[in-house]
């Protein structure tokens, strides 16, 4: 594909956003309240993810307890039909493996886990479609489940990834834009400039970088607006219902 | 789950009872309520979500691919993931092959046959995302609406392609696709599968996670155009359970069983066909 | 027979938007200030000693969780939305147990870990006056084992956050003739007394952690007889002392029988069954709701209930609604009275 088509000379992207613009974001709280102690939906563009937490509870094998702090475990699984070719995947794929180490290393930064030893905080993720953007619709799906268990975090965690098309950074990519960019992907603690998680797999220029972060934190911060949002609108309809 | 001696007794007894008296007052025939929504994956030919009141939740979808004839030995392929299992554990072993076994004996495949050497196959991919009690209700009932609501492109090019390199080609338009029944001109039920519990003298449908644990023995019927079919099975519907109740099963309760199934399961069938005439809305969103 | 007699399967629920609520109800103004969300500022002013929920960083204290910011005398905290139950000693709690341990059970009360039995905290057959030995150790599965249940009061709270139960009272102990179903503990508002006979020979023991017992009300052990004996257990000089003055002297035999410790439940009617199950439907009803579960509603909720004469009917969604509604509108009648 010529790379022309990514970014029109009038500043548009295939799906016609412009270059800052965020994709369609949506999110649900509190989506699987008799299966689970916390759960969310997030819809970015195409991609679609679900995710449900399970604890702070007594972990079931001796060895998943930790006597300081809370033991952090993620579970990814992308379903076969999440891309637009079917595809069959093991849950120890190495690029599963890979993106659940992040989020259990971004997620132990957060959670105030020394409030919780002795027991295991389990995270499920449950990809449905998958459109770009999946590091960053599954850590929001993530802050949003953690939030709705009521697990105790020092602020949220909003992500979103950046690339770089010729000298012109894009926000929030689509997988057809994932596919021929060099891209990073950020985590952002609340409204601050501080990074949890950067995950950046090609090569981009030095000198480009902080155009690249400073467009991610901007995006992070909208995305973190929009999250909480829907937290305070689920806990008026909540106090509203308890009184 | 562990219950208590005394939880167990009072369960069973209330179950043993001439007229029985379940934990939630279900009648025996009656399934627990469930939430259900079709068609809200956009990169799918046919898709639904299923959720029980307990919180037991299946989403299934169904992708299709042409496929040349002579290259594969079934038109349909079943997967099924379930959070907490390993996909190669009994649990999930079993589940698969009920439902693999189920639809590839009871399947229009004229409705997949493309041209003389191309079909389509279809994946049928289920996901547990959380279950209480045994999850094949959930699996066959949500797979129902989506094989229901599934819909394949309409072929342009000619059927006859013996003589042709070509590979078939389809209408652009998804106005123009095609629901499985549309395309075979017959009315299409995919079949369903029903557990029964057996306890005493009695049968009860659906049973809950707790009912399971008392159980003397579960009873798996299938459910096809109208009538109770072949397979039937019987298993331990409980995971892990105590098998201190488990036993064999009078013949005389199989056959209650399976007249259980042909009188009430065609309400289930219409309550799943009302579902999908009444979820006429596009919106994708599915919370 | 009608389909929705043998199922019923309704379309998701459509999101409610509260803001076109909050402008329908004449003349309430929104309480918008109600909910804080982790990282936002909840005070700057360093006077307030920081509670659950916070966190301190330069002066400032910030929440950690969504939920209202609570201020008692110069403590401020913020209770989550929703949570794991969080144990405060005195609570009377339903648990069950998930270990034998050394001269110790543990006990799952959906609290994030779970809570310790120990050995010395319950009363034995044999009474009070009766010495411990190492053949109780060695029979402790005949006094309770993994899965059983009991009602117990939580007696400390450790530093990190895990409880330690008693049973050394009447009304704790073993549980049997009925069955358990849990709620949210959110929706169990504490009060003084947690067990509670209701109409129609059954008893509920609303678990202040959200699980719930509910049984054939015990004649001998009845719950309004034993809370009339029961004083505070805190004593004039404000001392906790679990336990005492729980019992009188005439019980004593009573409570040493082995009787305390049985699997076997008693003949139950199969009328007080239909009644557990209907107060069983109406417990989840209010759940579902999430309305704030206490006897008066369960009453309340127990009369709506009748006009479903198929108990049943109660599980759809549309007759717990129906339930919840009738509550609310039976209370707001009350209180104009």
């Amino acid at each position: 594909m010529p790379r022309l088509e990514l970014y029109s000379p009038e500043g548009l992207r295939i799906d016609g956003r412009r270059w800052n613009e965020l994709r369609r974001f949506e999110c649900k709280i509190n989506t699987h309240p008799n299966s689970s102690d916390g759960s969310s939906y997030v819809e970015q563009g195409n991609s679609k993810v679900i995710c449900t937490v399970q604890g702070p509870m007594e972990p079931k094998l001796r060895s998943q307890m930790n006597h300081d702090e809370a033991n952090i475990e993620v579970n990814i699984s992308i379903a076969n039909f999440a891309t637009f070719q079917r595809k069959k995947r093991s849950k120890n794929e190495r690029r599963i493996v890979e993106l659940k180490n992040t989020l259990e290393n971004t997620v132990k930064q957060c959670i105030i886990t020394t409030l919780y030893p002795r027991t295991l905080i389990s995270i499920n993720i449950q990809v449905l479609s998958q459109d770009g953007g999946l590091l960053s619709s599954m850590t929001n799906a993530m802050t949003l489940s953690l939030i709705d268990a009521g697990i105790s975090m020092y602020d949220y965690v909003s992500s979103i990834s950046v690339g770089l098309f010729d000298q012109f950074p894009l926000l929030d990519l689509n997988t057809l834009e994932e596919n021929e960019l060099s891209y990073l992907t950020v985590g952002v603690i609340g409204k601050s400039d501080k990074l949890v998680m950067l995950m950046l797999e090609n090569k981009v220029p030095l000198d480009k970088l902080e155009e690249l972060i400073s467009l991610a934190i901007a995006g992070s911060h909208r995305l973190r607006d929009l999250m909480d949002n829907e937290v305070k609108r689920h806990g008026k309809l909540r106090l509203k219902n308890l009184n | 789950m562990q219950l208590s001696p005394a939880e167990r007794d009072y369960l069973y007894d209330s179950l043993c009872l001439q007229t029985p008296i379940r934990p939630d007052a279900r009648n025996l025939y009656q399934f627990r309520p469930l939430e259900a929504k079709t068609t809200f994956l956009p990169g799918s030919n046919g898709s639904a979500r299923l959720r029980m009141v307990d919180g037991g939740e299946c989403i299934v979808s169904i992708k299709s691919k042409v496929v040349k004839n002579e290259s594969v030995n079934s038109l349909l392929e079943c997967d099924i993931d379930i959070q907490g299992h390993r996909d190669d554990s009994n649990f999930v072993s079993n589940l698969k092959y009920n439902l693999t076994n189920l639809l590839t004996k009871n399947f229009p495949f004229d409705a997949l046959r493309l041209t003389k050497k191309y079909s389509f196959k279809l994946f049928i991919d289920c996901i547990v995302i959380s279950h209480t009690s045994y999850p094949l209700t959930i699996i066959s009932l949500a797979t129902y609406l989506a094989l229901k609501t599934t819909r394949l492109p309409l072929l342009v090019s000619e059927i006859d392609d013996e003589e042709v390199e070509e590979q078939p080609t389809f209408s652009d338009d998804w106005e123009d696709s095609r629901l499985l029944h549309e395309i075979t001109g017959q009315t299409f039920q995919p079949p369903i599968m029903i557990t029964v519990g057996v306890i005493g003298k009695n049968l009860l449908f659906d049973p809950s996670l707790e009912e399971e644990q008392v159980l003397e023995n579960g009873l798996i019927i299938s459910f096809y155009n109208n009538k109770a079919i072949t397979p039937i099975s019987n298993m331990n519907l409980a995971l892990n359970a105590n098998k201190d109740n488990y036993k064999g099963i009078d013949q005389s309760l199989i056959i209650s069983a399976i007249n259980m199934v042909n009188k009430y399961c065609s309400a289930v069938i219409h309550a799943l066909d009302t579902l999908i005439e009444q979820d006429d809305e596009v919106d994708g969103t599915i919370f | 027979m009608e389909v929705a007699d043998i199922i019923s399967i309704s379309k998701p629920s459509k999101f409610e938007d509260v803001d076109s609520d909050i402008e329908m109800s004449d003349g309430e103004e929104p309480r918008d200030n109600g909910i804080v969300t982790p990282g936002e500022l909840v005070t700057d002013d360093p006077v307030w000693m920081k509670g659950h929920g916070t966190y301190f960083l330069k002066d400032n204290t910030y929440s950690s969780v969504a939920g209202n910011v609570s201020r008692v005398n110069r403590l401020l905290s913020v209770i989550p939305l929703r949570g794991k139950y969080q144990p405060e000693t005195g609570d009377h709690v339903v648990g069950r147990i998930t270990e034998v341990g050394n001269k110790r059970w543990k006990v799952d009360i959906g609290a994030k870990q779970d809570a310790v039995l120990m050995l010395g905290s319950v009363n034995l057959p044999g009474g009070v006056l009766r010495r411990k030995s190492e053949s109780d150790e060695l029979q402790m599965r005949n006094f309770l084992k993994e899965g059983d249940l009991l009602n117990a009061e939580v007696q400390t709270v450790f530093n990190n956050g895990s409880a330690s139960l008693h049973t050394r009272s009447l009304k704790y102990g073993k549980l049997r003739n009925g069955i358990f179903l849990t709620v949210p503990s959110s929706l169990v508002i504490k009060s003084k007394n947690h067990s509670h006979d209701l109409p129609g020979d059954v008893s509920v023991i609303l678990g202040v952690n959200g699980f719930v017992w509910l049984n054939k009300t015990n004649k001998s052990t009845s719950n309004s007889v034993v809370n009339n004996k029961l004083q505070s257990t805190i004593d004039s000089k404000g001392n906790y002392d679990p336990g005492k003055g729980s019992v009188s002297i005439t019980r004593l035999e009573e409570e040493s029988s082995w009787e305390i410790y049985s699997d076997k439940n008693d003949k139950i009617s199969a009328t007080v069954r239909d009644n557990i199950t209907r107060y069983y439907n109406v417990i989840k009803a209010l759940s579902h709701g999430e309305l704030g579960i206490t006897e008066q509603r369960i009453n309340l909720g127990y009369q709506a209930s009748l006009q479903f004469g198929n108990i049943g009917k109660l599980i759809e969604i549309e007759s717990m609604e129906n339930i919840c509604q009738d509550i609310i509108t039976n209370e707001r009648m009350r209180g104009s009275m």
